[in-house]
């Protein structure tokens, strides 16, 4: 079976809000600058009520900001 | 390092610290004529205790410590968040299942040791160091998960 992976934009949608930093976009989702680097590094798959908050905060559809694409494959 | 890294290390040291104490104990009571009942469940217990409160004061100590390290930093008196988020719960969980299965390991070995005729001490002196070792792996195992990302 093929291998899929969680891909998102959100250090793209972070610049294009006014440069959010990782620390801000942490606090308003309630989760610590790590885990936003780790997700943002492709090396941890939120939960998906974290996914929708995420999303909410740049208020674009979740389909925007994850992806569940091939791995291997360029964004 | 983040908040629980900083957390996590002190554990880590504080449980290698105990386990060198208890291997010094248990190496001294082989030098004096070998493993004494009494000696052996009397160290069982200040090893037990010493786990407790060692973990309970270093994790206090550690959060007043990085309050400080933050309040000096940031020249403000705004809290820092120290928050125990999603991908730190899965990180807690994976640890300790690392730890459960070393631990399951550790006994079984202390099983076999007594199974193959050696002294029920032996077996308890085994036992309470692979509940130590368990620790520690779990502990290296978490550190490991966070340098790593997830």
């Amino acid at each position: 079976m093929d291998k899929y992976k969680v891909r998102n934009n959100v250090r793209k949608l972070r610049f294009h809000n006014n440069e959010l930093t990782q620390e801000q976009l942490a606090e308003k989702v309630g989760v610590t600058r790590q885990t936003i680097i780790a997700i943002e590094g492709e090396k941890y798959a939120p939960s998906l009520e974290l996914a929708f908050k995420i999303a909410l905060v740049f208020g674009v559809p979740l389909q925007d900001v994850f992806s569940y694409e091939l791995e291997g494959d360029e964004k | 390092m983040s908040y629980q890294e900083k957390n996590i290390t002190v554990s880590l040291v504080s449980h290698l610290l105990i386990g060198v104490y208890y291997l010094s104990q248990l190496f001294q009571m082989q030098q004096a004529g070998g493993l004494v009942a009494a000696k052996v469940f009397s160290l069982w217990a200040i090893v037990i205790v010493a786990a407790i409160i060692v973990n309970i004061i270093g994790s206090i100590l550690t959060n007043i410590l990085l309050s400080i390290v933050h309040a000096i930093k940031t020249r403000s008196d705004q809290e820092e968040r120290f928050i125990e988020d999603e991908r730190d719960q899965l990180i807690g969980l994976k640890g300790s299942k690392v730890s459960y299965i070393a631990f399951s390991i550790g006994v079984l070995i202390a099983m076999l040791t007594f199974a193959f005729g050696q002294p029920p001490l032996v077996m308890f002196s085994l036992l309470i160091l692979s509940s130590i070792l368990a620790e520690i792996i779990g502990d290296i195992s978490q550190l490991y998960l966070y340098r790593k990302g997830f």
